[in-house]
This record gives structure tokens, sequence and C-alpha cells, in this order.
């Protein structure tokens, strides 16, 4: 095989492949350290991290439905200060690059956990979670605002240089709308899909199955969506897509990067088969070999009108 | 925690809606105890899509052989109970907290309903390899429902709830019989459906004597990294995960309501 520039370079920094682990499908990474070599990995994007600790929601908290998982976990974590006292140091260990997860219930609540974090080198980069539909402040209603994600961005922006991406969610009407004001805000690259909002209903108990009503739709089943939407904000905007929802195998991550995804995540397949994420990299390469490419990059023109 | 590709030694049927499948551990696999489990991909298609967690019904490390007890339930648990010797088993395991293993002068009273057999069993096995003799107290629904192959030379009292095999009654129906041999020094281990776990908790409780419970739970990622299997407990955190935490937790610090 021959030699394949596999690094993506978001802002300032260059990871080494274009496959990373989403949020809230990798825990901080210590869940899995045991079971792969970490260091593989183009990227570690933690579990979301808010100011406070926080519970979650009450149980149930999943449940499966025609080839997907319904979530409704509700942002529970450790909080920033034990993230940056227990977790942080771990990830030193890990040798990839690890993206922080931000979630707030306000700006101020996001701008006050990128403070802390600024304080730890480890940190590579940011994924600023405006997408979340499982919580009842802040999450998903920032991030279909356009006024309101750009002013976030903004805001974000100015408190640091590391690498801004903002997680699109695919509920709005339009994303392009929302994926150009996060980038008039300072984005550095936009991540997508978060879940679909979705809902189960216990036909016995005559009540939806969660307390909270309604979840978010993660794995296969919202492949299509997210390689549509994929499609349709690499074409609004000029900054990198880091395309996600429902890859399973190399192939699905092909889909992405032909639709102009410059970087992938994988998800819900984390909990199938931990070991999908390099699958999918030596898929990626050896695809990129049979296609005579020098760069991963150059998938994304390789798509036919 | 290894994830590692094993094969179907055996699978059957015990009674009705009961089966054992036995497979092969890595044999460099660590070695599990009563209380863990381990999941296990039943299809390489997306339907179902997640790994299902078994505990471990038991394990020789003589020659690496492992058992579960499982329940046909859904399309997961159906594939698995069609899955004939040498089908290839993609395991991870083991995983959680085992039973912590009583004091020399405790006496374990061990209690399963229906599936919660398996990591009961388990436990009776080790126990008895160590001389410390237990009783054992399975409940099912009725006669077809008892796996009387698995009790055979074992001091096992069975309890129905029509009474078609042996006690009529619930498992704690039956404990109240006992009530009077019971002592200060009585410790429960229950594995089974939820209003059964916390029926003994509270027996057990009122009569201040210590009681452990695997508890069950829908999981998706089974290694604590998704936060889904989430169990409430009295204490400040709130909530606990079943899968890294527990599943054995002390009946107190579960919160029932």
């Amino acid at each position: 095989m021959g030699l394949i520039d596999m690094s993506v370079r978001i802002g300032e920094v260059t990871f080494p492949n274009p496959v990373g682990v989403a949020s809230g499908t990798f825990g901080y990474g210590s869940e899995y350290d045991e079971l792969l070599n970490l260091a593989d990995l183009g990227a570690l994007y933690t579990k979301a991290i808010t100011l406070e600790p926080r519970a979650g929601n009450d149980t149930p908290r999943i449940v499966e439905t025609p080839c997907g998982l319904l979530n409704s976990i509700g942002l529970a974590n450790v909080g920033v200060e034990r993230f940056l006292a227990e977790k942080v140091p771990q990830l030193e260990r890990f040798g990839c690059p690890v993206v922080a997860n931000v979630a707030g219930s306000t700006e101020e609540e996001y701008c006050q956990v990128v403070r802390r974090l600024e304080e730890a080198p480890v940190i590579a980069g940011y994924e600023v979670n405006v997408s979340c539909p499982n919580v009842k402040h802040g999450g998903m209603a920032f991030g279909t605002d356009p006024l309101q994600i750009e002013r976030l961005t903004a805001a974000l922006r100015a408190l640091t240089r590391r690498p801004l991406i903002v997680k699109l969610t695919p509920n709005v009407t339009d994303i392009t709308v929302i994926a150009r004001a996060a980038c008039a805000g300072g984005a550095d690259a936009l991540s997508l899909i978060n879940t679909c909002v979705g809902m189960v209903i216990d036909t016995r108990k005559k009540r939806p199955v969660f307390a909270m009503k309604s979840g978010g739709l993660s794995g296969p089943a919202i492949r299509p969506i997210g390689v549509a939407l994929t499609y349709r904000v690499c074409r609004a905007v000029s900054v990198p897509v880091i395309g996600m929802g429902g890859i399973m195998c190399a192939d699905d991550a092909l889909q992405y990067l032909l639709a102009g995804a410059g970087a992938v995540q994988i998800g819900t397949a984390n909990f199938v088969d931990p070991r999908t994420a390099g699958a999918v990299i030596s898929g990626i390469r050896q695809y990129c070999d049979a296609e005579g490419l020098s760069s991963v990059g150059a998938l994304r023109s390789l798509l036919a009108d | 925690m290894q994830q590692y590709e094993s094969t179907v030694l055996s699978n059957r049927e015990l009674c009705q809606s009961l089966y054992e499948l036995k497979f092969r551990m890595d044999q460099t696999a660590e070695k599990p105890l009563p209380g863990q489990f381990f999941t296990v991909r039943v299809t390489d298609s997306s339907l179902p899509l997640l790994r299902r967690p078994f505990a471990f019904a038991g394990f020789d490390a003589a020659t690496s052989r492992a058992r579960c007890i499982y329940q046909v339930r859904g399309g997961a648990t159906r594939l698995l109970s069609a899955m004939r010797p040498n089908t290839p088993l993609d395991i991870i395991g083991p995983l959680g907290r085992p039973f912590s293993l009583p004091q020399p002068h405790e006496s374990p009273v061990l209690i399963a309903g229906g599936i919660g057999l398996g990591p009961i069993l388990f436990l009776a096995d080790l126990l008895r390899s160590r001389e410390c003799e237990a009783r054992l107290v399975f409940g099912g629904r009725s006669k077809g429902f008892v796996p009387a192959s698995l009790f055979e030379n074992r001091d096992t009292v069975v309890c129905t709830d029509d009474g078609s095999c042996g006690f009529q009654g619930t498992v704690v129906d039956y404990l109240a019989t006992i009530g009077s041999s019971l002592t200060d020094t009585t410790l429960f281990y229950c594995c089974g459906p939820q209003p059964m776990l916390r029926a003994c908790h509270e027996f057990a409780s009122r009569r201040h004597l210590r009681c452990f419970v695997s508890i069950e739970q829908v999981m998706a990622c089974g290694v604590g990294a998704c936060m889904g299997c989430a169990v409430r407990v009295n204490d400040g955190r709130g909530f606990v995960r079943a899968c890294k935490e527990g599943p054995v937790f002390d009946s107190g610090e579960i919160a029932w309501d």
C-alpha cells in the first residue's frame, strides 16, 4: 500500500487521521482503554462537560429501536472540576488528540467551562454541544437559533485559539442557516449530526418510555439523514465538516467523506463493537490506496455531480 | 475485560422459556466471578443493534468453559437460542462487580427468581467448592418453568406461584415460613425480577440482615461509557451504573421507589 496522508487539519491542529469517537459514546476514554489502543484514534471527543456535575435524567434512559438507539441520558457528567482533576491525567496517557465536548444551560456556563479547560494542555480543541435534545435548558435551544449560535460561538472564540467545532442538530428546518451562523461566529469546523428527536410509547402503560417523553435517535437508522445533511452543509460553508450518524463500517464513513466531510466520528457503533474506529481507519486507507489517492482529503472532490 | 471470539459449545432449552448456553472462553481472558457478566453480539447485521448482557452462570477454569442461563424474550435472545455448536460468538467480559463472598461466620441464603438463576448457581458452586453450604431458594411461575435438571444433587427449595412444584407461593412467602431459623448472621444473595428483589430487600431490612442483589438493567455499552444503565441510589451520587458499580449492590444502597 502506498503512503497515504491520512491527516486532517482543523484550525491550527493536525489530527493524525479522520476517524474520531463521538461524544457520549466513549465516556472519558478510560472505559475503553483495556479493549483497544486509544493512540490509534484520530480524535477522542469526551462526554459532554458542564460547569457542575449532572446526575442525568430519570430511568429508563435507553431503548433500542429498529437499527437504532433512542437515548435520554441528559448530559450526565462529572462536571469540569472533577474532569480536570480525575479525567485529564488519564487522557494525557492515551496518546490521541482529545476534543472536549462542552455544554451548558447559559452562554456564561459554556464560557466558564472553556476558561477552566484552557488550563489543560491535553485538550486539543472544543466541540460545542448546542444540539443535545435531552435537556430542558440550553442544549438544542441554542442550536436551533442562528442568532444565539453566532453569539455563543463568538463568545467562545474570544476565549481560545484552540479549534472550535460547533456540533449541529438535525432537528431544524434548514441546517445551512445554523451552519453559516456558527461560521459567522468564528467556528473552525462543524460536526453533524447530533441525534434526531424520536419517541417510543409503551402501549401497555400508555405513556412514553422516557420521563422526558422524547429522546435522541442514533445508529444506522439515521445514517442517510446524516449523509444528506453533511452533503448540504459542505456546499454551504467553507470550514471542514465532521460527519457522523450511524457509521458502522468503512463504507459508511466513506459515504460521509465523499459527501464532502473532512473527517468522521464513530458513535453508537462503539457500543456494538469497540473496534469499529480501527476498522474504519484501515478501510478508508485501503479505499484511498485502491483509488490511487495520496491523501484522504482528496476524497472530498471525487463525488459525481 | 477483554473482547475475543468464542465459540458455542452447546445451547439447550432447560425448561419453558429458560435456555443454557455453554461457550469456550479465551484462555488468556480474566476469570469471571459470580455476579459478573459479559456482552455478546448476536448478529452481524444492525437488527437487533446492541450487544446483549448476560450474567455468567458458571465457569470451569480447567477447560475455560463458561455458561449462562437466558430467557427468550425478543429478537436478540431468539437469535441466540438458534445458535448451534461451533457458531462464533463475539464476547466482551468479564464485566461488572461480583458478589462479595460471605465471611466464615455468616450463613448465606441464595435466592433466584426465573432468569436470575444464572449468577446464583455460579455463586452456589463457588461456595460449595469452599465448603460453605448455602441454601438455594428458586422461584418460578409453575412446574414447567423450573429447570429441574440444574437442581440435582443440590439443596434447593423450589417455589411456584401455583404450587405445581415444591412450595406454593413466592420465594419471599417461603422465607417468611423459615423466619425463625434465620439468625443475625444470615446473609441474602438475590437475583431475579425487580419486584422479587425489592421484596427480598424489605424482608431482609426488617430483620436488619444484609442483602445483596444483582440488578438487571437495559445496557448500551456495558463498559461504563454511556450512562444508559443508571440505577438510582440513596447516597449523594444520585445514579450509579449497573454495568460498572453494579450489577451487584448492597440492597440498602438502592432507591427502590
